[in-house]
């Protein structure tokens, strides 16, 4: 009359382990779920049932209470569905419960008995402690990321319960390697012209550094952009699997789960809070940023997204996550990401201020969309202009994205070593140690200093960035100035207004 | 209520007659030809003004006028400090004497007594290029060490930028004189508050139109014709071929005031119009000592302006001649010069920081001293003589 199974529910982009205990008495019929679920785990009753009438298993007309027991928050999702129904069989006493002691269920039902495949099976197999998993046949791949001690996958309900019983043994499962497929990226030879931009997505790279670039519509913003993934070192195996529990988590990519191209992701410019940062449901899903963490995030018109949304990714840019408070607590998710933004600049999108039709009332009402602690944060902003003919018709190929991702892999590789952490990172208090400036840049960076032409924090950020140009030179030692004049002049002041007094 | 208008100021009848609905300065100047203000005012008010060239509905207009308008022009040119003068007082400027469209009230803001010095108006497009607001801030302060005020419109591009390089440029003994088209309260466009208000403390600006007016384009035409009335020289540094410079450049003509045009490269948008006063006889200004010697003003000996610009190294001579066809970003250059990008956009960043380079939007341009054309080849010249 009373069963407990294992099993695990989705919260951000993590697993939680629970048990799910089903009680059958007497009492007029009825199917009461307790213990937080949401409207979506009620719904798994019909499921259940239709499931269990499909596969010859028998629904008993009784008083039946589901306790989900081991997790504070509320729990949605259909994750549970197979528990559920293993739940009740047992308390049936059609399966003895020890034979399922051991064992974790995690599946989705369909009404005729199948198993389907369940949004999050990466993240809810990691979280189970049982020795031996259980999951649709359709997530077998995908739960094998993780390596569980027993995995087994099984396409319906009636096979799992032959299979638990001993009349048949389990089918075969794939085994744990991580295999990651060759996938084709843009490559940095199709970019005609931009060799400065090309340079600034080099450093950009290099020292995951935050990059806006300003210009005309058709000069190759988001095609720079597309290639970033191209020039990063490939994912590790560990961080790779980060992403796919991620991707797995938030239901995306279910085809193209483990791959080791840095993540890439260009959410339209309409995109909710919610689907920015993550959130919404009672299993609060995973947002772009932590999609895109470990890669790059491309917000293209960035001056058309909505300001709250921008401002929200200042705390994430800060620190590398992002967490989600609510009443009941809160959520913490992995949002490490090289932003890069993409905008014109100005209304009629002209470059060119001598082709620009736009007033300057209407430049400062456009300019004012970016708010300054955000702007603040792109170490990194140029112009970009449309490629000029001659780059058009110029016969000579473009440097190839590998020897470009060659030097950057170097210079990561050399901060790393030095500093411990990429050179966007390094904390200002040991800025004098492991980024120590000549004499003349010194002199350099004072004078952009006292010209006003550089903020206090942009003095910083100034002296990263010109690390991480010298690292690409293979300069170890101090910046000699060369690095900061060129770390200066990569940090225009884009967004100034046109206006002469 | 009679009593109280007669406490009033002669020049607050002034101001309102200026301020009646339907007035030019055609009919106020007929207004105040043979009587004054205060008379002129009642004449109004009565309906016993009597001008056959006045159409009904502008004498109905001025009939129903508000009463207490001169009451209301003392308030509001008292609370901005503005001054009224009108054609028959004794401060009344001499420079209109003759005009046969002088303005016959005018307020202004600042001294009068600054109308006394040498003046040259310094005026152009909006739409100026940074090469020539740089040349027109130059032009400007290198003036005000001869003992030239420039005049100017306060109007975005060459204007401002002719009255910025006065402000900013410290030895200058001269004051600035603006005429502005809009009432002397309303500051037009906004973003000029602070020169407008440095160019009244040290200055003078002054305009035809009462306070409140509001900045409507009919206004700036008529504007122009006073620039060009105060001016002794009109200098055009850029502009296209029709627009307001050009309006002032036939009322300057009208008058036979001097007008002077400053070269820009052919084919180059922003000095199309100059170029072709050029091509139609003006004397050209390639610096200042062209305007001095207009001016009869002796410059031999007192030629104390040079460039106190630091010398570009060869390398950046290069880009910088490069920059002499016109505005590139850092792209074009490279490849005008065949040469490494990192290596052009240092050299823009070193010549920024000596003051050779200004950019927009990552579009770069040269401030030469001079604004004359060099062919690729001849050096850049780097001291004004």
């Amino acid at each position: 009359m009373y069963a407990h199974i294992h099993s695990a529910t989705l919260l951000g982009a993590q697993g939680h382990p629970l048990v799910v205990e089903a009680h059958i008495g007497k009492g007029i019929p009825g199917f009461t779920i307790v213990g937080l679920p949401d409207e979506s785990c009620r719904e798994s009753r019909d499921r259940v049932r239709a499931a269990l009438l499909s596969s010859d298993l028998p629904w008993p007309n009784k008083r039946v209470t589901i306790n989900l027991v081991g997790f504070g928050e509320r729990k949605g999702g259909a994750a549970l569905d197979l528990a559920i129904a293993i739940a009740l069989l047992v308390a049936q006493e059609l399966l003895p419960q020890s034979a399922v002691n051991e064992c974790a269920f995690i599946g989705e039902l369909g009404l005729d008995g199948s198993l389907r495949h369940t949004m999050g099976v990466a993240p809810l197999v990691m979280s189970v402690a049982s020795r031996e998993v259980v999951v649709a046949q359709a997530d077998a791949e995908e739960a094998a990321l993780i390596q569980p001690h027993i995995l087994r996958a099984v396409p319906t309900l009636r096979e799992v319960v032959e299979c638990v019983l001993g009349n048949m043994s389990w089918p075969d499962v794939p085994t744990g390697v991580l295999q990651f497929p060759v996938r084709a990226i843009a490559d940095m030879s199709d970019v005609r012209g931009q060799s400065f931009a090309r340079r600034a997505l080099e450093v950009a790279a290099a020292g995951h550094h935050h990059m806006l670039m300003v210009g005309s519509p058709g000069s190759g913003k988001s095609m720079l952009a597309k290639r970033l993934p191209g020039l990063l070192p490939a994912l590790s195996h560990h961080e790779a699997l980060q992403a796919a529990i991620v991707r797995s988590a938030a239901g995306v990519g279910h085809d193209d789960l483990v791959s080791d191209v840095p993540p890439f992701r260009a959410p339209h410019h309409s995109v909710s809070m919610v689907a920015m940062v993550g959130g919404g449901s009672a299993h609060m899903r995973p947002g772009e940023i932590s999609l895109a963490s470990g890669g790059v995030l491309f917000l293209d018109e960035m001056g058309e997204f909505a300001p709250s949304v921008l401002d929200a990714l200042r705390q994430p840019l800060e620190d590398g996550v992002i967490r989600l408070s609510r009443a009941r607590g809160s959520v913490e998710m992995p949002a490490r990401f090289i932003l890069i933004g993409a905008s014109n600049p100005c209304p009629c999108g002209e470059v060119n201020p001598r082709l620009c039709t736009c007033s300057p009332h209407m430049i400062q009402r456009y300019v004012r969309r970016f708010s300054g602690p955000l702007l603040d944060r792109f170490d990194i902003r140029i112009m970009m202009n449309r490629p000029s003919a001659e780059d058009l018709v110029d016969e000579q190929p473009a440097e190839p994205s590998a020897a470009m991702a060659q030097r950057v892999s170097h210079a990561r590789d050399v901060a790393l070593a030095r500093q411990g952490c990429l050179n966007a990172d390094i904390p200002s208090e040991i800025l004098d140690e492991v980024a120590p400036l000549s004499e003349g840049a010194r002199d350099c960076l004072h004078h952009a200093l006292s010209r006003a032409t550089l903020s206090g924090r942009g003095y910083h950020r100034v002296r990263r960035v010109a690390r991480t140009i010298a690292d690409l030179k293979g300069a170890p030692e101090a910046v000699s100035i060369e690095y900061v004049e060129l770390a200066l002049q990569l940090r225009h002041d884009v967004m100034a207004k046109t206006v002469a007094v | 209520m009679q009593n109280s208008r007669i406490d009033l100021p002669m020049w607050a009848h002034a101001a309102a007659l200026a301020a009646l609905p339907l007035q030019t300065h055609t009919r106020l100047r007929r207004l105040l030809a043979h009587t004054d203000a205060q008379s002129a005012w009642d004449a109004v008010q009565r309906g016993t003004y009597v001008d056959e060239r006045l159409p009904q509905r502008v004498r109905t207009a001025w009939r129903e006028a508000d009463k207490d308008l001169p009451q209301r022009m003392y308030i509001q040119c008292d609370e901005h400090g503005i001054d009224v003068v009108t054609h028959s007082d004794a401060e009344y400027p001499r420079v209109f004497s003759g005009d046969p469209s002088a303005p016959a009230v005018l307020f202004y803001k600042g001294s009068l007594t600054h109308l006394e010095q040498r003046r040259v108006a310094i005026i152009g497009t909006r739409h100026a290029t940074r090469r020539g607001r740089h040349f027109a801030s130059q032009l400007a302060a290198q003036l005000s060490d001869h003992g030239v005020a420039v005049v100017s419109g306060l109007a975005r591009g060459i204007d401002v930028a002719a009255h910025v390089g006065l402000r900013e440029h410290a030895g200058g003994a001269v004051s600035p004189i603006a005429v502005v088209a809009s009432g002397i309260d309303v500051i037009y466009p906004r973003e000029h508050a602070a020169i407008w208000r440095w160019v009244s403390d040290v200055g003078l600006v002054m305009s035809e139109a009462p306070p409140g007016t509001r900045p409507e384009a009919h206004l700036f035409p008529l504007r122009n014709r006073i620039l060009a009335c105060i001016s002794e020289v009109v200098v055009v540094v850029e502009s296209g071929v029709a627009g307001g410079s050009m309006i002032t450049v036939r009322e300057a003509e009208k008058r036979g005031r001097t007008v002077m045009a400053v070269p820009g490269a052919p084919g180059d948008e922003a000095s199309v119009g100059t170029n072709a006063l050029l091509r139609d006889g003006c004397a050209p200004v390639t610096d200042a000592s062209d305007v001095l010697i207009e001016l009869s003003i002796d410059h031999r000996n007192e030629l104390s302006f040079s460039d106190v610009r630091e010398l570009p190294t060869e390398e950046e001579q290069r880009v910088l001649l490069a920059l002499q066809d016109g505005a590139a970003t850092i792209e074009i250059l490279t490849f005008r010069l065949a040469a490494d990008v990192v290596m052009v956009a240092l050299c823009l960043g070193r010549l920024e920081h000596k003051g050779w380079v200004a950019h927009e939007r990552g579009w770069w341009e040269a401030l030469t001293g001079s604004h004359t054309y060099s062919a690729p080849g001849r050096s850049i010249p780097h001291t004004i003589s």
